[in-house]
């Protein structure tokens, strides 16, 4: 007995070596920063552990099995997004050693990378998470990074309000979800979510109060994808917070919620009987679905519609991250293969497009010293390429060919219309039609006043400029070939659904 | 398949199409110079490579016409296209549930799109000619304009579904910066409008477009107009369901902007009069044409059954825009500021209303009126674009309240323009009565009772026409305008027309009088293609065995 | 003892706790009672839980109070220590004295 625990835990430990490595590095970053003392080998150490992660990723390809008795699944689901946050921790690494507002101000370092380690362990974690406690924990240690991280330059006083609102309003949402898991755990008698699921199946009939804290669950899951009505904090801590950490909040922490939230859904809810691969029966006849499908409406329209007032970009990229969680909800609405496989898509290409759209911002606020739409007018003459590549990525998100937003869009609407949706495509396409307004704004101010004004040009270090180009490239070039990202997709929409 | 035209081992179609591209990109590497010299030097480069390029692409179209084998009929029958190429573009096996998803990379052209073809070579062409006076940031006019004119290309030669609509979609970006920062006083207002009205349609036809792939398994439109190739359980499978009825009309609603018809139109009169001369001649001469020809290419033959349910109130539908159309331009003598180029924006309205209702006459000799009335509307409207775009340059104002006396002044200028104005208005012996008499000629069989109130549109075309005509040119001339136009020489060394406008109009004009005596080579073209789609609509398409 | 008193009462009081704290989050305008009343909700959670483990006989709903209990006191360190940076940049800790950032 003693002996099988003990080699259950030595096997799983194999199958967390990615979060081993960011784990070791995390705490190396902590040593190196009482050592040395110097900013560029912490940010050296953190870039090296990212990478390591991502080799021990690569080698653990295409395991499905699940790891500490069911604590944590490592299946290509969770594979898929952990490749993800480690993409947007490795550009967020290199992003902020281009950051002015986080090195002019005198502001250490040190913690500030290990926080950014910490903040993608939690989202590893939660990427995976099949227990009510592992889920609680990783969404936790997540959470704690990035309350200190969206106060970081505590000196500038929006940011520290920022900070005050995300810790209370996110503690306040992770309060209302272990009371959630509390009543469930009560209910059914256990916290693993595949025991949930059994006895759920064993005793299939319609229970107000699994409805009820299934729904208080998924709001601390909303919370962090910042879906309508759990988006308050999102405006102000995405306009308070360092850019840096706005991107990696749109991006990475969306994408461990939609992770954690997919998963919960399907491995607690689904009727194993029923499904096939392709959809998913609800047990107990609970509509989740069209509990889903009212969330992403109001998600997306409510997004879209107060974008439509923004004065800031920063504010106005938050208004539309919550824009794209509502789209990215329709692919959970669905409830098939398909609809997973769309989201994973559209994640992709909503990574390249907000974290390239994110750093020509900061960019742009270094030079001219301002996230207001109106100071941005006539800049495309003064910077033509950083600003040109905005305009790709606005495109990008406004769903437009020839780039990777509009086959994000393509894939979801598809999976959409396959399953029968129809009400709900049309407003989702509507509400593109609404995004492109203020996008286009942005374009305007950039490229329609101030022709030729002959202020001379903004000059931009040429690493910066490559580092968007990074992103910007593949924008264009998945838009016309994204074969290879639906194959990745269709391969990760695999998840572990116990033995 | 007549022939396969490859240079370097590409196809023609595909040179035609992506050698504005290179163009754009030749421009964009050349530096826009940092003095008054070198920006000269600079800009008369893009000029020139603008006008080269096109002008090839004229040149490859001509040969692509020459090799072009009037008798085949294309339309629903792939192997009846010409010039074909096609290309696995994407290609992703053994998805859940979507299957295979292929794309294909298929270019191939039919009696409808040749015409497209040309028409929008010659115009892409002239049109550069009425660029000439871009200064202000000219490097990102000439690239976009380029780029503009491989996403019209690319619309009339795709062939599939989805190639189509990356180019359909493509041009929507250089024609909002096109006309938003080289237009007028209200151009941020017409780019913006034109850019939502335009994506409002096409985010339909998108739906519609993967429900007919859930349908069919493919994007290429050949298997979504054949009905052995749907899958019995899609909703769009069958004759004259309702499901299939709500998706040709958002189809047809997405094409129907672009066209524009009443009740989808307003965004037209704001671009045409914000946008840069060229712009409009563009707008007018090509933009529109992608709306019908959508119609004709996708909509139709894929939806034979609905087109026969809505028939009627398509035919209504170009009744109301004929009549609204001329009724807005003759407004333009009596209220606002009685601006010459809206009323030359309402007249296309109005004549592309004469394609719909040509269309829905649903026999030969319409739908060839309708697509001949297309190639006309095409040459005509470019060539009265210009015209306004020409005095416009040198009066600054376009208020018919301004001018009089003109002829005087610009005997030369009067000469076009009132071949221009008389082929406008359905002048025998001028391109526009050929077509237009065809049209009503076909749906007069049709529906005579719209037919003949749709002959309202002629009288109050002559009309308006007529009049414009004679506030410009005739009475006395102004006072102000009594002096040369440039007193310093500098620009306009005399009062007429100078030789690059006259190098856009002239041969404009050239086509308008030659389609007008003989439109054989026009119309010799659609001939079987039309025929074939005539018929195949009639029957309901291959559905109506179903 | 706890066969003595029914689970519903347990789950009632700790419901009420629950919307106690809900209420006082929203309403009040103290950042620090703000916190305070988080901590009630989830104390609120940890009567649940520990009710639920014991009625159950399944020890690892007490592993989550565990948890909860030290999650709760990172939170609270993390949000006295925002709360602190806040007044020495605001000098104040009510929230709605707090707007540079509309709601």
């Amino acid at each position: 007995m003693y002996n099988a625990v003990v080699n259950e835990l030595i096997g799983s430990l194999g199958l967390i070596k990615p979060e081993l490595a960011l784990l070791v590095t995390f705490v190396v970053v902590i040593i190196a920063d009482l050592i040395f003392k110097n900013n560029k080998v912490n940010l050296g150490l953190s870039i090296l552990g990212t990478i390591v992660s991502g080799i021990f990723l690569i080698g653990m390809s295409g395991t499905n099995t699940s790891a500490f008795a069911n604590l944590i699944a490592v299946d290509p689901f969770s594979e898929f997004f952990k490749y993800l946050i480690l993409i947007s921790t490795l550009i967020v690494l290199v992003m902020s050693e281009f950051s002015e507002e986080l090195h002019n101000r005198d502001v250490w370092m040190g913690e500030y990378y290990m926080l950014v380690l910490g903040m993608a362990l939690g989202m590893f974690l939660l990427a995976g998470a099949t227990n009510l406690i592992m889920i609680y924990l990783a969404l936790e240690t997540m959470s704690m990074s990035s309350y200190i991280l969206s106060g970081y330059t505590k000196e500038i006083k929006r940011s520290s309000e920022a900070s005050l609102k995300y810790v209370i309003f996110g503690s306040l949402s992770s309060g209302i979800m272990i009371y959630g898991m509390s009543i469930l755990f009560g209910m059914t008698g256990s916290l693993d979510l595949y025991a949930i699921q059994s006895y759920l199946a064993a005793n299939g009939f319609f229970q107000p109060a699994i409805f009820i804290s299934g729904l208080m669950v998924i709001a601390g899951f909303a919370y962090k994808i910042s879906a309508v009505p759990f988006h308050f904090w999102t405006p102000d801590v995405y306009e308070g917070s360092p850019i840096t950490i706005t991107a990696y909040l749109s991006v990475a922490s969306k994408a461990a919620g939609f992770a954690v939230l997919v998963r919960f859904i399907k491995l607690t809810f689904f009727d194993a009987a029923g499904s096939s691969d392709e959809s998913w029966i609800m047990m107990n006849s609970i509509p989740w679905d069209m509990v889903l499908a009212v969330l992403a409406v109001a998600t997306m329209t409510l997004g879209n519609i107060v974008a439509l007032w923004q004065s800031n970009v920063k504010r106005m990229l938050a208004y539309s991250s919550i824009a794209h969680a509502g789209y990215l909800l329709m692919g959970i609405v669905v409830m098939t293969n398909t609809g997973l496989m769309s989201i994973l898509v559209y994640f992709f290409f909503y990574l390249l497009m907000n974290f390239g759209a994110f750093i020509v911002v900061m960019l742009f606020a270094h030079k001219i010293g301002s996230e207001e739409m109106d100071d941005y007018e006539g800049i495309g003459y003064q910077a033509p390429v950083l600003a040109s590549l905005l305009t790709l990525f606005l495109v990008s998100l406004t769903g437009l060919p020839p780039t990777a937003g509009f086959i994000g869009k393509l894939v979801l609407f598809g999976a959409v219309l396959d399953s029968g949706w129809y009400w709900l495509a049309v407003i989702g396409v509507l509400n593109s039609v609404v995004s492109l307004y203020y996008y286009a704004k942005v374009v305007r101010n950039m490229w329609l006043r101030k022709v030729d004004n002959g202020k001379g040009t903004l000059k931009f270090s040429i690493q910066s400029q490559a580092l968007v180009m990074v992103l910007g490239i593949p924008t264009l070039v998945f838009g016309l070939f994204f074969g290879p990202i639906m194959r990745w997709a269709e391969h990760s929409v695999r998840i572990f659904l116990g033995n | 398949m007549s022939g396969t035209f490859n240079i370097l081992g590409v196809g023609i179609l595909t040179w035609i199409t992506f050698l504005p591209i290179l163009g754009m990109i030749a421009i964009l590497a050349i530096p826009s110079g940092k003095d008054e010299i070198s920006r000269a030097r600079s800009l008369n480069y893009f000029r020139y490579i603008t006008l080269g390029i096109t002008f090839i692409q004229l040149i490859l179209t001509l040969v692509v016409y020459s090799g072009f084998n009037f008798s085949m009929p294309g339309i629903n029958d792939a192997s009846s296209m010409q010039f074909i190429e096609r290309v696995t573009w994407i290609s992703v096996t053994g998805l859940p549930m979507l299957g295979d998803l292929k794309i294909e990379y298929f270019l191939g052209i039919d009696g409808i799109s040749m015409p497209m073809l040309l028409l929008t070579a010659i115009v892409s062409t002239l049109a550069v000619f009425a660029s000439w006076g871009i200064k202000k940031a000219a490097k990102g006019y000439f690239a976009m304009y380029l780029l503009l004119v491989t996403g019209m290309m690319g619309v009339f030669v795709a062939l599939d579904f989805f190639l189509f609509y990356v180019f359909w979609e493509l041009m929507l970006l250089p024609m909002y910066f096109l006309i938003g920062i080289w237009g007028g006083p209200r151009k941020e207002y017409a780019a913006i409008k034109f850019f939502l009205y335009t994506l409002f349609g096409s985010v339909f036809m998108l739906l519609v477009m993967i429900a007919l792939y859930f349908a069919v398994g493919s994007f290429n439109m050949f298997d979504m107009m054949d009905p052995s190739k749907f899958d019995q359980n899609s909703i769009l499978a069958g004759f004259g369901t309702s499901w299939r009825y709500i998706a040709f009309a958002a189809l047809f609603v997405g094409f129907a902007i672009k066209v524009p018809i009443v009740p989808f139109h307003t965004w037209l009169p704001d671009a045409h009069v914000e946008a840069p001369t060229a712009i409009s001649v563009i707008l007018a001469g090509v933009l529109l044409k992608m709306g019908t020809y959508g119609m004709i290419r996708i909509a139709w033959p894929m939806f034979p059954d609905a087109v026969q349910y809505f028939n009627w109130w398509i035919g209504l539908i170009g009744m109301v825009s004929i009549v609204y159309g001329a009724l807005c331009a003759l407004a333009q003598f009596s209220v606002g500021k009685r601006d010459l180029k809206k009323m030359i924006a309402y007249s296309s309205v109005s004549h592309m209303g004469y394609v719909m209702l040509g269309l829905a006459a649903l026999n030969t000799e319409g739908v060839i009126g309708a697509i001949f009335q297309m190639f006309n509307h095409g040459t005509i409207t470019a060539m009265l674009f210009m015209i306004v775009g020409v005095i416009y340059d040198r009066a600054h104002t376009r208020s018919l309240d301004d001018f009089g006396g003109m002829a005087n002044k610009m005997p030369v200028y009067t000469a076009i323009m009132t071949i221009a104005f008389f082929a406008a208005i359905g002048l025998p012996g001028l391109s526009g009565f050929v077509s237009e008499a065809l049209v009503f000629l076909g749906a007069f069989k049709t529906y005579p009772v719209l037919t003949v109130i749709s002959g309202l549109g002629i009288i109050l075309g002559a009309g308006y026409m007529l009049w414009a005509l004679q506030k410009v040119f005739f009475g006395k001339l102004p006072e102000r305008w009594s002096g040369p136009w440039d007193p310093t020489g500098k620009i306009y060394k005399n009062d007429d027309i100078n030789y690059i406008e006259l190098g856009g109009l002239v041969p404009l004009a050239i086509v308008v009088i030659y389609l007008g005596i003989n439109p054989n080579p026009v119309i010799g073209m659609m001939t079987s293609s039309v025929n074939h789609f005539v018929e195949l609509i009639r029957i309901g398409g291959n559905f109506a065995g179903m | 003892m706890l066969q003595s008193i029914p689970l519903e009462y347990y789950l009632i009081i700790s419901a009420v706790i629950f919307i106690i704290g809900s209420i006082g989050v929203i309403t009040r305008r103290n950042a620090i009672i703000i916190f305070m009343s988080i901590e009630l909700m989830l104390n609120a959670v940890n009567l649940t839980l520990v009710s639920f483990s014991s009625f159950l006989g399944d020890v690892s709903g007490q592993i989550f109070v565990f948890f909860v209990m030290s999650v709760a006191a990172a939170e609270a360190a993390i949000g006295l220590a925002i709360i602190l940076a806040l007044f020495r940049s605001k000098q104040t800790i009510y929230v709605d004295e707090v707007n540079l950032l509309k709601w």
